[in-house]
């Protein structure tokens, strides 16, 4: 059978991000959104948490305690807050978690202690490209290798933090296969975009990224000579894009709940009404399917299984669900869900370009 | 350096409270329960002052199993080590009768400053910091705003009327914290993980050689709780916001408080 009680440590860190979302992400995010930018002092508290650090095996100076699962969990707290500030929070992440699963010991030991300082450190995949019909898992950039190095050339969009990574993991083909490689900010050729000017989570800085015939050392393609799977990569990156989604979706159904039941139309609460009860009914189910296909994902990524399917799917029903969701808040607030002194309308914007990071619905 | 401080677990804040079958205090077996939050700024105090030095924070509850999630995030924020008096009969304890098993804890464990908050956001009695600090012969400060350690602890209390007064209490003392003292910290992710590897030391009254405390030592004994019933005397004004203001003004001359 299974179940799904979560642990006693994993209830801990569940109420410990509601409370952080809560009293730290909720209230700043308007602001962040108007002003496309995130405070200095939101980052380095989030860099308190030890978000990534605690994801680190002790030997590099973190936690050791990995978990799939757990990380979900804190993704769909933190995405309840904002999903561009949950975003940001946890932005190392898919490049730290590459190299823990996937790095040469020379490769963890290079880069992983300095995630576990005591000031913000960031470094970032690259794996959208910009133009249509864009798979990450068959990027267009290509990789040439030349004597003990490799060539990379090609165009990445949506690079986090790209205006201040040290480093970027850059997916691009080599020959026959997709390889990974790990490309410093100061790489000659490499050229990083002004921050993208993007429709929703738009206090989160992303930046395209040009690398016209950039050089880097044989060494620095991730797992050394035997290269390794970007499938297992993106697998982790989307099921955290789907437990996000989750957190964001139980954001707009908690919002409208009270809402509806507040809001007086012909003489009783709209909640009253069948077409809204019923609506808010199915955001409540979608939601929980949500949830529920992230954690299988997140299972199989945790056990160590193929959990491409699991995490394909998780991502594809979160993102086509939470801009329906997001469109169902928009309707049920009517002529509140449109203007900017209700959060509504921010985390429709936020839903349609959540929804569309690492290829679109039907990739 | 070692501190010591007392963690009360309370319902939640958000919890629906209903009062059990015989009306003697609330139904707690299905809701959520977390620090009381006088509790967590006197831990933030004692955090602040580990991490300004060498100091060895022990935080201490008295509960059922439930209280371990309670002293597991203490510990995982930051706090060294926790003790759990785990006892069904001290969980029956009256204000004098946690004093009474916390100062047996402080007794063992000896500590240069014990903290502990103001009051409990359940009982509202602001009565065991007072006990524990004469029990333990301590000199004590309520209501307090801000430590500044050094051979003393000097704290500033919160008094009437805004005003705020300064006391030196030479150590071992005893301060309760007043909520909004500091800005205290969340648990962090890390800190979670890692709390699992601190020790948490069981302890019932007998091991604490306690044998005047629990359900028979009981002074104050709670003879009801209960929900007031809604009054039928608020009157609800309606017309123009103009108009209200007017009735206002007038109910307000009639009934003479101004």
């Amino acid at each position: 059978m299974i179940s799904f009680k979560l642990t006693e440590e994993q209830e801990m860190v569940r109420d410990a991000m509601r409370e952080f979302a809560e009293q730290a992400i909720t209230p700043i995010a308007r602001d962040c959104d108007e002003a496309s930018s995130i405070p200095a002092d939101y980052i380095d508290t989030t860099w308190e948490l030890g978000l990534v650090s605690a994801q680190i095996p002790e030997e590099f100076g973190g936690a050791g305690e990995r978990s799939a699962i757990t990380t979900a969990i804190v993704l769909e707290e933190l995405g309840a807050g904002d999903a561009a500030l949950a975003i940001a929070a946890m932005a190392p992440s898919a490049f730290v978690n590459a190299i823990i699963d996937q790095g040469t010991d020379a490769q963890k030991a290079q880069y992983l202690p300095a995630f576990c300082g005591d000031k913000f450190h960031t470094a970032s995949l690259a794996a959208i490209e910009p133009h249509a019909m864009a798979d990450p898992a068959n990027p267009r950039a290509v990789a040439e290798e030349k004597e003990d190095r490799f060539v990379l050339s090609g165009r990445k969009s949506f690079v986090l933090f790209g205006d201040r990574a040290s480093e970027f993991l850059v997916l691009a083909r080599n020959g026959s296969e997709v390889d990974a490689f790990i490309v410093p900010r100061d790489a000659e050729g490499l050229t990083i975009s002004e921050p993208e000017l993007n429709m929703g989570m738009k206090g989160l800085t992303t930046n395209t990224l040009d690398l016209e015939r950039v050089e880097v050392p044989a060494a620095n393609r991730l797992g050394g000579d035997q290269g390794c799977d970007v499938r297992r990569i993106l697998d982790a990156s989307r099921v955290a894009l789907a437990a996000i989604m989750t957190g964001m979706s139980r954001q707009v159904l908690e919002f409208c709940i009270p809402y509806a039941k507040e809001r007086v139309a012909f003489d009783e609460p709209i909640s009253k009404k069948q077409s809204i009860a019923f609506r808010m009914s199915d955001m409540h189910i979608d939601t929980e399917g949500m949830r529920w296909l992230t954690w299988k994902a997140a299972s199989q990524v945790e056990q160590g299984l193929d959990a491409t399917k699991a995490a394909s799917f998780a991502r594809s029903y979160a993102a086509e669900k939470t801009m329906w969701i997001a469109d169902n808040g928009v309707q049920i607030l009517g002529g509140h869900g449109f203007i900017r002194e209700y959060p509504v309308e921010m985390w429709f914007r936020a839903a349609r370009t959540i929804s569309v990071l690492e290829g679109t619905v039907s990739a | 350096m070692k501190v010591m401080v007392c963690l009360k677990q309370v319902p939640h804040q958000d919890a629906r409270l209903d009062v059990n079958a015989d009306g003697t205090w609330i139904q707690d077996g299905n809701i959520k329960f977390e620090i009381n939050s006088y509790d967590t700024y006197a831990l933030e105090e004692a955090l602040k002052i580990k991490d300004a030095g060498e100091a060895d924070v022990v935080v201490v509850s008295i509960g059922p199993d439930r209280v371990t999630q309670a002293l597991r995030t203490a510990l995982g924020m930051g706090a060294d080590r926790a003790i759990h008096v785990k006892d069904d009969d001290a969980d029956l304890s009256d204000t004098l009768g946690c004093a009474k098993i916390l100062a047996a804890i402080a007794k063992e464990e000896n500590p240069d400053i014990v903290f502990t908050g103001f009051m409990s956001d359940d009982g509202n009695f602001s009565a065991v910091a007072p006990m524990l600090a004469e029990l333990l012969d301590l000199p004590s400060a309520t209501g307090v705003l801000s430590v500044e350690v050094g051979d003393s602890l000097k704290c500033e209390r919160e008094l009437e009327g805004g005003a705020l007064e300064v006391v030196e209490l030479p150590k071992p003392c005893l301060a309760a914290i007043q909520t909004g003292a500091n800005q205290v910290r969340y648990a962090s992710l890390k800190g979670i993980m890692q709390a699992k590897k601190k020790p948490v030391d069981v302890k019932t009254m007998a091991d604490l050689g306690v044998s005047d405390a629990g359900a028979g030592a009981v002074k104050a004994k709670i003879e009801k709780v209960y929900v007031p019933p809604k009054g039928d005397s608020a009157e609800i004004l309606s017309g123009s916001t103009d108009e209200i203001v007017g009735q206002l003004v007038t109910k307000i001359k009639e009934l003479g408080v101004l």
